[in-house]
């Protein structure tokens, strides 16, 4: 009961938000109390006891759990920033349905099943790209369209493509049929397709690209945090269902290396280009997730461990890079329409939570990507010198593009040294206009990002017991075992 | 030699998606195509009948995927139909409704400036006898469905629906592409997991399926009625002009 509680319960809200959408302040604390219940009832689901509901099992392992806690803390942080950052009329009713689906997705054994909710998490994805806050008086751009029209058709590509892999696995019999390619093969390549374009591996990252530059910032954050994460554990069930897609196709997942390896030096190529804030922070999450499918790709231990840990990471990370960015780009009382280099002056806490997060997303110590990282960098040296020369050159890269955009927009002197003028003849100090005073960060909204900023350095400064469950959860996946 | 009505209908179907413009023939082209399909997968017996009707045992999954089929043509057409009207109005300021202004004015021309052209339909002509070309080889080559017909089938709607994403000039055009690649997912699946060697249909995914299918209608005439109502046109080089 409690398993269809954690999927149904969360669409009813959504349902009833949806109805009572245009009162933002009662949704939003609807929304947290949902959440909250949510929590509560992932906390009592029993670990790693199958039951079944209709011909389908439904289970949650240990780090379905951690993720599903860590999935509904994103959804707290999301609906909190709303108070604040803009977001569409439909978001918060949007975010609950997908937090629903991720639940599914995450009880939910049958790969069928999976597909196509994580296409229907698309689907609704699209129509909080599209959406305006409520009684907007501006019309929803063109680029903003296009951007979610090229989600749409590539996330639907990749379920097709994800579901005809699935379909094979069904018939799929180990050994090859004389003459015709290995289906093991077929399969692995159709898979690797499908997640590089969910997971936005260059070069089918445009649609990562364009979100970022388009949607509003909570948007791409609730998007690439909740739904890139499931599809990397999709891919993990995926693997741990049928280990011998890998065992037969060691090619394959060598190719598979070498496209993760591209994406992580093209991503970080990209990112010493002169860019926008928000473009150089889609290439710095290109970077990190072709990092991350590296880790994965490596099937083994070390590197399992640390795509697991990055995807935690990523999720943390991302979510303070939107909520930062959301912030930077507030109105700030200054004159409009002026590319500012001032932004750690003008508002410190959102400009620092921007560095932190790119620097986590580099895994630079003490933060949280630095555990996920040296595991990533120790997997690839078992695979040689040059596999781990290419990422650490991948991350230098991406470093030095986080370092232009920081000196480009963040670290440049004041622009507001306010130079006193002597009174002019007959003028008094009534006469002369009220002085401008510029608002400071909103205080809730910098609280959330120093405490997503503190949650990421203490998961840097003490990664143990997160790297606990990471290992008990490997050491139960039968694949790892098997090669 | 008997002729495969069905597998014709279907071919028919998902070639005159690719090849014409207009919506009122594409979308009813889809409808019969979804039929098509149903019944096609009745022949085949990959479905049984377990539902009697008129003294014919008639199969529940014929029924949903005919319905599915009508609400899909339903939520393009309905949509289609109405593209004129205009929604949310209220709002917008005084620079959006000059925008609107100018958009409308903007398309006006272009429909004016634009004859038929009998050059616009000759890449995705040849584009679809490639296609047709490549799903009668691939069958004998790559055989993955239990006969050569759902095979010729599937791979004949995923190449369809590609290739009308790949050379389509609006964007009900490229839902319709993306329709069609969910129904070759969707016969496939029927095909292959209905065999004795594969772990059976299961009715929670056939009825997700539908739901996708429902779904993609949706969000395809959301998109396409916002770009309307942005731009009064659903061409594609005005999206990105």
């Amino acid at each position: 009961m409690l398993y269809l509680l954690l999927i149904f319960f969360p669409i009813t809200m959504a349902i009833s938000t949806f109805i009572l959408r245009r009162r933002s302040e009662l949704v939003i604390f609807a929304a947290l109390g949902t959440v909250l219940t949510q929590v509560w009832i992932a906390l009592q689901l029993p670990i790693d006891q199958p039951t079944r509901f209709l011909g389908v099992t439904l289970t949650l392992s240990t780090l379905g759990q951690v993720f599903l806690l860590i999935f509904l803390g994103i959804g707290v942080f999301a609906f909190v920033a709303a108070r604040h950052l803009p977001h569409g009329e439909n978001f918060v009713p949007i975010t609950l349905l997908t937090l629903a689906q991720i639940s599914g997705v995450l009880l939910l054994q049958d790969p069928f099943i999976t597909t196509l909710l994580l296409a229907s998490t698309s689907l609704t994805t699209v129509l909080t790209i599209v959406d305006l806050p409520v009684g907007a008086s501006a019309l929803v751009s063109t680029r903003v369209i296009a951007a979610a029209l090229k989600y749409l058709v590539l996330m639907v590509v990749a379920t097709v493509l994800m579901y005809i892999a699935f379909v094979l696995t069904d018939v799929f019999q180990p050994g090859e049929l004389p003459g015709r390619i290995s289906l093991a093969r077929f399969i692995l390549a159709l898979l690797a397709t499908s997640f590089a374009l969910r997971l936005a591996l260059i070069p089918f990252h445009t649609w990562l690209t364009d979100l970022v530059d388009y949607a509003e910032t909570l948007v791409s954050a609730v998007t690439i945090t909740l739904l890139n994460t499931t599809s990397l554990l999709v891919l993990i069930l995926v693997f741990q269902s049928y280990p011998m897609l890998l065992v037969e196709s060691a090619e394959v997942l060598f190719v598979i290396r070498l496209g993760a390896l591209v994406s992580v030096i093209v991503a970080g190529l990209l990112a010493l280009a002169p860019a926008s804030l928000r473009r150089t922070s889609a290439y710095l999450i290109l970077y990190h997730c072709g990092i991350v499918f590296y880790g994965l790709a490596a099937v083994s231990e070390l590197g399992l461990a640390g795509a697991i840990f990055g995807a935690f990471n990523q999720t943390l990370a991302v979510m303070l890079l939107f909520v930062s960015l959301g912030l930077l780009e507030r109105p700030d009382g200054r004159t409009p329409g002026v590319v500012r280099r001032d932004l750690l002056r003008r508002w410190p806490v959102a400009a620092t939570g921007l560095i932190v997060s790119g620097l986590s997303l580099l895994g630079l110590p003490p933060l949280g990507g630095a555990m996920s990282h040296l595991l990533i960098y120790q997997a690839a040296a078992e695979k040689g010198w040059l596999e781990l020369s290419i990422l650490l050159l991948g991350t230098l890269l991406a470093g030095l593009g986080l370092a232009r955009i920081a000196a480009e927009r963040l670290l440049g002197p004041g622009e507001d040294t306010l130079v006193v003028e002597p009174l002019m003849l007959g003028e008094t100090e009534l006469d002369r206009p009220p002085q401008r005073r510029l608002e400071p960060e909103p205080p809730s909204a910098a609280v959330l990002t120093l405490l997503l900023m503190l949650i990421t350095l203490g998961v840097g400064l003490y990664p143990q017991p997160l790297l606990a469950v990471i290992d008990e959860a490997i050491r139960g996946l039968a694949f790892i075992q098997a090669l | 030699m008997s002729i495969n009505w069905l597998l014709l209908g279907i071919g028919i179907t998902a070639a005159v998606i690719l090849l014409f413009r207009d919506w009122r023939i594409t979308v009813a082209a889809l409808l019969l195509n979804y039929v098509a399909q149903a019944f096609f997968l009745v022949e085949q017996q990959f479905i049984s009948g377990d539902l009697p009707i008129f003294g014919f045992a008639v199969s529940t999954l014929l029924i949903v995927k005919v319905i599915t089929g009508i609400s899909v043509a339903l939520i393009l057409g309905i949509t289609a139909l109405t593209f004129s009207r205009e929604y949310g109005l209220e709002n917008l300021d005084e620079f959006g409704m000059a925008e609107l202004r100018r958009a409308a004015r903007a398309a006006q021309r272009q429909r004016a400036n634009q004859p038929f052209q009998f050059s616009e339909y000759v890449l995705p002509f040849w584009a679809g006898v490639l296609a047709l070309l490549a799903s009668l080889i691939l069958p004998r080559v790559y055989a993955i469905a239990p006969t050569v017909a759902s095979d010729f089938v599937w791979y004949w709607l995923v190449l369809t629906g590609i290739l009308t994403i790949a050379t389509a000039v609006d964007v009900l055009k490229i839902g319709l592409g993306l329709l069609l690649c969910v129904s070759a997912v969707d016969v496939l699946y029927m095909a292959v997991v209905s065999t004795p060697d594969a772990s059976g249909l299961n009715v929670i995914p056939l009825a997700l399926l539908s739901l996708f299918h429902l779904l993609l209608a949706l969000a395809v005439a959301y998109l396409s009625g916002l770009l309307y109502g942005r731009l009064k046109t659903l061409d594609l080089s005005e999206l990105y002009r």
